[in-house]
């Protein structure tokens, strides 16, 4: 029997969009389905987009998408109870070497899935996939309220939370050391308030990361605060083990806490709250990808545990482009061979080890010890505040040698500073 | 600012003859940890007269609560036919 596609393509973010328009581009009769109407508007991300891989699909992606602000000033900052100490970057040279514009999910979503159409393909928002359809332990399809839609070949790629994967016992469930929970608050701010605020001009963007070095010990979270032309997203990480293990604080706290941290706040005055919002961010490494492909079918972006984060950057939308482009290229080239099976697609693999998506999963294999390590959010923070508060003190006695300074900040942080060299060393090691 | 205040700036299609998310009570009612109340970002699951009393109106589909449940009561799918949560932004 004929197939009614050759693709069906189950999610629309970036990396079944990506797929679906490759496809789309190469002939390849292909179905979008996204559980949104409109396709994409229940995504979110921080977020800042490294698109370079768009390029391969549209060559002027920077005009196709509506990207907010391009990043020229990078921030990283460690909040205590009572400071801010931060490394502030901006660079001239983010002008022509282009590291990353800040995005709203909806509209960028929204953008790629009308590309996706442009290119040929069928896209369907507002339906719910509910599993993938068998046949002789193959997959041949998917299902939906009770209808059967059959293709050669299915690409997963629901995100971060794949239900169909799950239940159709392509993946395990997602536990919590495979995963964190985002939080994301959008203010409305005037574009020239913003510019003001941040130090930039034109459409030049500021992206900060941050870590919450206040929280009580045992809860650790990261923070971002991102521009876009006239709003901010601003947003917490935060680790589920973590929160499991206090077992007396709320995720939106917090996210509220955050924003009331005299050194955010200041940022977010007088803005309208204008979206609360809340997303799994994939976290787990290379321990928690899945098995990519088999008879019939791929995973790929967030499915399939794709992202790199170290505290300083979360980025999974690049890994979701790059995957869901090598996904449509392994389907085109087994086309020509009519050839579906598990082994024609295990190309698929080849494809991504080639790849910076599962090269730099092996190169950070265990850097979410790092992350998410008390060193980085208490211990990093307590010596510097007190380091940097001592240097800067006028207090009419003798100055002292900064390594003195140092050393001393170290000891009354309580830490041994042989066994703190090398726990420092340990974690740079792995980021 | 209260999260019901923040929850209140969202846009729902809600289905109103399908709840996507379903806890069995009687699970609910021995747990220990009581953690989906923590965890859920949305306020979705609250306790009322020692009792959780769970709303799946309000529900963001993180998807959360799922693995936060570790005793088994969260039954967990997708809204159906584009009902559940709208953002404006994301
Ligand atoms: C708070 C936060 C901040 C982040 N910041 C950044 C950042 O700054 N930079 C960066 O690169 N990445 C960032 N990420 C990660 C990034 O958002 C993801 O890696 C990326 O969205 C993955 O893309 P995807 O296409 O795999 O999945 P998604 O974008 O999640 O797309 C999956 C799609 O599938 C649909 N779907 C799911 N199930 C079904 C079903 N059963 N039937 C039909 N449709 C379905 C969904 O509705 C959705 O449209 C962030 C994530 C979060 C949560
Ligand atoms: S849903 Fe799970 S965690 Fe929440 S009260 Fe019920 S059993 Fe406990
Ligand atoms: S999916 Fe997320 S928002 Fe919805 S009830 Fe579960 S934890 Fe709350």
């Amino acid at each position: 029997m004929m197939s009614e596609f050759d693709v069906i393509v189950v999610g629309g973010g970036p990396a079944g969009t990506s797929a679906a328009i490759r496809l789309a581009q190469n002939k390849v009769n292909v179905l979008l389905v996204d559980r949104a109407d409109p396709p994409g508007s229940k995504n979110v991300s921080g977020g800042v987009l490294w698109g370079n891989d768009l390029g391969k699909i549209i060559p002027d992606w920077e005009k196709i998408i509506p990207v907010e602000r391009l990043i020229t000033r990078k921030g990283t900052t460690f909040l205590t109870k009572d400071s801010a100490i931060s490394l502030d970057f901006s660079s001239r040279k983010f002008l022509t070497n282009r590291t990353g514009y800040s995005v709203l999910r909806v509209k960028m979503d929204l953008a790629l899935a009308k590309k996706a159409k442009e290119e040929g393909a069928m896209v369907i928002g507002g339906v719910t996939v509910d599993s993938v359809a068998r046949k002789d332990g193959k997959i041949i399809g998917i299902e939906q309220d009770g209808d059967t839609i059959t293709s050669d070949t299915v690409i997963l790629a629901e995100g971060a939370n794949p239900r169909v994967a799950i239940d159709s016992g392509l993946r395990k469930p997602i536990g919590d050391r495979d995963v964190a929970i985002g939080v994301k608050q959008i203010y409305k701010i005037p574009e020239d308030k913003i510019n003001e605020r941040f130090n930039l001009s034109g459409n030049e963007g500021f992206a900060g990361e941050y870590v919450l070095g206040y929280l009580p010990d045992g809860v650790e979270a990261g923070g971002f605060l991102y521009t876009n032309k006239n709003t901010l997203s601003v947003g917490v990480v935060v680790s589920p083990s973590h929160l499991r293990n206090y077992g007396q604080m709320h995720s939106y706290d917090i996210m509220e806490e955050f924003v009331q941290h005299p050194s955010i706040a200041r940022l977010v005055e007088g803005g309208r709250l204008e979206e609360y919002s809340a997303h799994l961010v994939v976290e787990g490494g290379l321990s928690s990808v899945p098995k990519l492909y088999g008879d019939g079918y791929m995973i790929a972006g967030d499915a399939a545990g794709f992202s790199f984060s170290n505290g300083l950057v979360i980025q999974g939308m690049n890994y979701a482009i790059a995957s869901g482009i090598a996904a449509a290229d392994t389907f085109i080239e087994a086309k020509e061979k009519g050839n579906y099976t598990a082994k024609a697609l295990s190309d698929y693999q080849k494809k991504l080890e080639e790849s910076y998506v599962l090269k730099d999963l092996r190169t950070f294999k265990g850097i979410e010890n790092s992350t998410w390590s008390s060193m980085a959010h208490r211990t990093i923070p307590d010596i510097l505040e007190r380091f940097l508060f001592r240097l800067n003190l006028e207090d009419g006695l003798p100055k002292k040698h900064i390594l003195e300074l140092l050393l001393r900040s170290v000891s009354e942080s309580g830490h041994n500073k042989t066994s703190l060299a090398l726990e420092a060393y340990r974690m740079m090691r792995r980021m | 600012m209260e999260i019901e205040e923040k929850l209140g700036v969202l846009n729902y299609k809600t289905d109103k003859s399908y709840a996507h998310i379903t806890i069995d009570p009687v699970i609910c009612e021995t747990c220990p940890d009581r953690f989906c109340t923590f965890a859920c970002p949305a306020h979705c699951y609250t306790v009322i007269d020692n009792k959780i009393n769970f709303k799946y109106e309000d529900c963001v589909e993180c998807g959360t609560c799922f693995f936060a449940c570790s005793h088994g009561s969260v039954k967990w799918t997708n809204p159906k036919g584009g009902h559940g949560i709208k953002y404006k932004y994301g």
